[in-house]
């Protein structure tokens, strides 16, 4: 950290520093106290200002960014030039999504204090949200090229890299951001991910076992963990691992598509059609359930139900050849034989207008 | 939790958490889809037993096998380096004992400077080892081998040699004197500028003489390779590998006539065969409508794979996406090596059983008695063990002799490279061994099964064969560029057995095609008579049945590809019968008093009745 720069300040780094030690809101408010007393910002001309930055700095501890945002609009008309309330108005109009504000708040302070990583951290963070993801990434590195000590950089710079399926950067990032704060479960959880989407299995689920230890309700550490040893044929006990993120996650449809894929994969396919048709009702445009319940009841041999969910999958996903050749498949079984080869045909001119993927070259990153 | 709510918080505000923190992977591919009533009603099924410790030792070196498969440099920087490795299990000198044939690759130096790695022909000793008798054979093509089918073409009573190269292939017509003699181009089974990899023996048109398929993989032009990790089907994972087969050329299979003059037709034309130069690795004929006609399954890499429906008067009709082989279940194109056939769940219909490439399941294609098939590799727990596996042979064999058909699966990949990541696929691979439960589903039980199948190969090629006459069915299994593995079956305790060896006189004098039913202690089980299927290989032609706990086999029946039915009486358990077309049993092996089989050849028939 730079002599010349004032303290770390403001609420976010408060809940920084609570997220990276799953301390108490108690806590926080100790060291934002203490902050009050030392920082210069104790120091002002303007007292009411100072008044008005606490009471925003309070406001957005309490999560309140509307009352937030209304102390420092007031602040910045008695201290335009402070920094605080630069950032306080920044960050509170960041977290109520008054995107354009915060860009014209964000790029005017990153002018005026061009060696503040948090300025340019979170005006990254506005460009995030706008989902001009090339510009974020520009202040997000800034910012890190500023202060590299800061984990939660490296953490939204990973965010924006998943988003943008730069997988090998973000897992870069998200290493980086390991490396400071150790017991930050959530990172280890996307960073398995990534190393998932890079196809480094093995990493990945060193990675969601790692996570699940710090934090064994971390959201979605088994929903991944699960689904890396899927990827590796290990069907048992992805399932349990699906089944312990349903105990979290009662009504994801995510999750129980993926249970019942698993199951249905493991010829399970009582508990398979129980899963999907759940997945089916919460998510009604995913195309997935449909197809994989449509199969499900084919094994179990209710095939007028299968039929109807397999032409649900069709309608979904028309382009696409797996739920016609199902489907097809279903038809011919039901005697329906004219109505499977019309389907029939469909799955082979859809083959024919797409490149093929299976085979050899399977192996291809996602 | 605190740092979760905060990233809520943060990721809500910003509008990204259904992208970031939500999953967006491929999902796995489905393989798995059946109807109910495959296994549920069968009135056969038994309590799976678990009582037999199935074992194999590692016999190789002892048994007097030598021999190091070369094919090409240790990076596989080109395609052709990684898919080495036919095995033949053949009695080539009528002895009644199972002898083997090695094929050998080579590497592109040594081939463009003429250096040859020769395969080796073994004659099996009866006592547990085997000698080198290659440099007597006249087996000497030099050449990059790659596949081999065994059949006797020409019905003079002894097996009779075909090998595929990278440049064309080889048919050896076995002289009976232990010597063999080159007569591919009087015979016209050159398959000239084609890769071949597997071929196999059969007789389509039931004439009574063998006809041949050769499946071609790649053209490529050896002084035009494509260079390694340069083009977008040279990436496994996002990592350079070598190119290939998509992207490149494919070889178009060949489908060869038997015209029983000792000479063949090529009638690929003619007859629609391949018309898309897929890339061809496996090969499989069976009779998977009970028509009592053969027909043809080809496993196709990285394109559909073809099952060709023989209409009993010479053509075919390709139906493979009707039938449901075509491609996984979820209509997706599989990189399929290694083929073969059985009626696992003695239903009385043949099965199928396919390896694929990893990051896919091998499939099990039950037969569903209306020309189509269900791939239950699911249901069966035989398709998700095997996603990090890429097998090539595959095999079909009752390792405890309970009369239920086990699996066998030769796993190794093709990249080394996949070695330097953490990909949870490995280079060498140890095998996959699945015991049949009878009740429809199978247990993969390799780590169990001695060290021998615990450790990692690149593996290849696989056959079976009872290479002891003791009634257990062993493996030969070739391993790319290493020694094969020769692993002795030492399951105990194991059922009663028997074997049957099939002399055709109206139909092939091998006999292949036929389908023999058995009934034993209450269970019918059938199989057809074959040699050529898994991976560039050749098994056992004999057809060994389990009969558990049955002391005899309560009767046979034989259907003749010619039509002719043999029905056998009770015949005792553990021995080998030689069943001639017409007339019965005409010899019979005592497994407790090993001895060549006394089997008197009949004539050469030059003149058949054709069907």
């Amino acid at each position: 950290m730079h002599s010349d720069r004032l303290p770390r300040s403001g609420v976010y780094d408060n809940l920084r520093s609570f997220a990276s030690t799953y301390e108490t809101f108690q806590a926080a408010a100790t060291v934002l106290a203490l902050w009050l007393i030392l920082c210069p910002v104790a120091l002002p001309q303007d007292q009411s200002s100072l008044a008005l930055i606490r009471e925003g700095q309070q406001a957005l501890q309490a999560d309140d960014f509307a009352r937030a945002a209304s102390y420092f609009e007031r602040a910045r008309q008695l201290a335009s030039e402070n920094l605080e309330v630069n950032r306080g108005l920044l960050l509170s109009y960041l977290q109520l999504g008054r995107l354009d504000e915060a860009q014209s708040i964000g790029q005017a302070a990153v002018v005026r204090w061009p060696k503040d990583a948090q300025l340019q951290h979170w005006l990254g963070l506005v460009y995030f949200k706008k989902a001009q993801n090339p510009t974020a990434l520009t202040w997000l590195q800034r910012s890190e090229n500023l202060d590299s000590t800061q984990y939660d950089v490296h953490f939204d710079l990973a965010l924006v890299l998943l988003s943008d399926a730069t997988y090998s950067q973000a897992a870069s990032e998200l290493e980086k951001a390991i490396k400071l704060d150790p017991k930050a479960a959530l990172a280890h959880v996307l960073l398995g991910r990534t190393y998932q989407n890079t196809n480094r299995t093995v990493q990945a689920i060193e990675q969601f076992q790692l996570a699940l230890r710090l934090d064994p309700r971390i959201s979605l550490g088994h929903y991944h963990l699960g689904f890396a040893y899927a990827s590796l044929g290990r069907n048992q006990e992805a399932i349990g691992e699906y089944e312990k993120e349903l105990q979290h996650s009662v009504n994801s449809p995510a999750v129980l598509y993926q249970l019942g894929h698993c199951q249905l994969e493991a010829g399970d396919g009582r508990s398979a059609i129980e899963h999907l048709q759940r997945a089916a009702e919460l998510d009604p445009k995913n195309p997935d359930a449909p197809y994989d319940l449509g199969k499900a009841l084919l094994l179990q041999g209710e095939t007028q139900d299968a039929l109807l969910w397999l032409r649900r999958a069709v309608e979904l996903r028309p382009a696409n050849p797996s739920p016609h050749y199902q489907l097809a498949r279903a038809l011919q079984k039901t005697g329906k034989k004219e109505e499977g080869e019309q389907e029939l045909a469909t799955f082979v001119a859809l083959k024919k207008a797409q490149p093929a993927t299976g085979g050899m070259a399977a192996g291809a990153v996602p | 939790m605190r740092k979760l709510s905060w990233l809520k918080l943060a990721s809500a505000a910003l509008g990204m958490a259904a992208t970031v923190l939500l999953p967006s992977f491929v999902l796995p591919q489905s393989t798995v889809s059946k109807v109910a009533s495959a296994f549920g009603s069968s009135s056969r099924a038994q309590e799976p037993s678990s009582t037999s410790r199935i074992f194999f030792a590692d016999i190789t070196r002892a048994a007097g096998i030598e021999f190091h498969l070369t094919c090409g440099g240790p990076e596989k920087l080109y395609i052709l380096e990684s898919i080495c490795g036919g095995v033949a299990v053949f009695d080539y000198d009528a002895d009644g004992w199972m002898d083997i044939f090695l094929v050998n690759g080579s590497t592109l130096e040594d081939l463009k400077a003429g250096k040859c790695h020769p395969g080796k022909l073994y004659h099996n000793n009866h006592d547990g080892t085997f000698t080198d008798v290659t440099a007597k054979s006249g087996i000497n093509h030099c050449g990059w081998g790659f596949g081999v089918a065994v059949g006797d073409y020409d019905n003079d009573g002894k097996e009779d040699l075909y090998i595929t190269y990278l440049d064309g292939a080889v048919l050896y017509h076995n002289n009976g004197d232990g010597t063999f003699i080159d007569v591919t181009a009087k015979a016209g089974v050159g398959n000239a500028g084609h890769w071949g990899t597997s071929a196999a023996f059969g007789d389509y048109d039931n004439d009574g003489y063998l006809d041949l398929y050769v499946a071609n993989y790649v053209d490529l032009d050896l002084n035009h390779l494509p260079e390694f990790g340069q083009g977008p089907f040279c990436q496994y994972r996002g990592i350079p590998v070598s190119c290939g087969p998509r992207g490149l050329k494919g070889g178009r299979d060949r489908l060869y006539h038997n015209n029983g003059d000792g000479t063949f037709t090529d009638v690929t034309e003619k007859l629609k065969i391949d018309p898309n130069s897929y890339y061809g690795l496996g090969v499989l004929w069976l009779d998977y409508d009970l028509d009592g006609c053969l027909d043809l399954y080809v496993a196709n890499d990285s394109t559909p794979s073809m099952l060709y429906h023989g209409d009993c008067k010479g053509g075919f009709t390709e139906v493979g996406i009707e039938a449901g082989v075509a491609y996984s279940a979820d209509g997706r194109e599989q990189a399929g090596m290694g083929i073969d056939s059985a009626d696992y769940d003695n239903d009385g219909w043949p099965d199928i059983a396919k390896a694929n490439f990893s990051d896919d399941t091998n499939n099990l294609f039950h037969n569903d008695h209306s020309g189509e098939f269900t791939d239950l590799a699911g249901p069966a727990n035989f398709g998700p063990v095997s996603i990090p596996f890429l097998g090539f042979g595959v095999k079909f064999l009752d390792l405890d002799n309970d009369g239920w058909k086990d699996v066998f699966v030769a796993n190794g990949h093709v990249n080394p490279q996949v070695d330097q990541h953490s990909f949870g696929v490995t280079y060498a691979e140890r095998p996959l061994l699945f015991r049949n439960l009878k009740n429809g589903k199978f247990e993969e039980i390799g780590r169990q099964a001695g060290a021998s199948m615990a450790r990692h190969y690149v593996a290849r090629g696989a056959a079976s064969a009872d290479f002891f006459n003791d009634g257990s069915e062993d493996l030969l299994v070739s391993v790319l560029d290493d020694s094969p593995l020769l692993l002795r079956n030492k399951t105990a305790p194991t059922g009663h057995w028997l074997r049957i060896k099939t002399i055709g006189v109206h139909s092939n004098r091998d006999g292949f095609g036929s389908r023999v039913e058995l009934k034993a202690g209450g269970l019918t089980q059938t199989t057809e008579v074959r040699a050529n299927s898994s991976f560039e290989s050749a098994s056992d032609p004999r057809v060994h049945f389990g009969l558990g706990q049955a002391t005899q086999a309560d009767s046979i029946v034989i259907r003749w590809p010619s039509g002719t039915v043999d029905r056998l009486g009770p015949q005792a358990a553990d021995q080998e019968i030689v069943v001639e077309e017409g007339k019965g049993v005409v010899a019979k092996l005592d497994a407790t008093t090993p001895k060549p089989i006394p089997i008197k050849l009949g004539p050469p028939r030059s003149k058949r009745l054709p069907r």
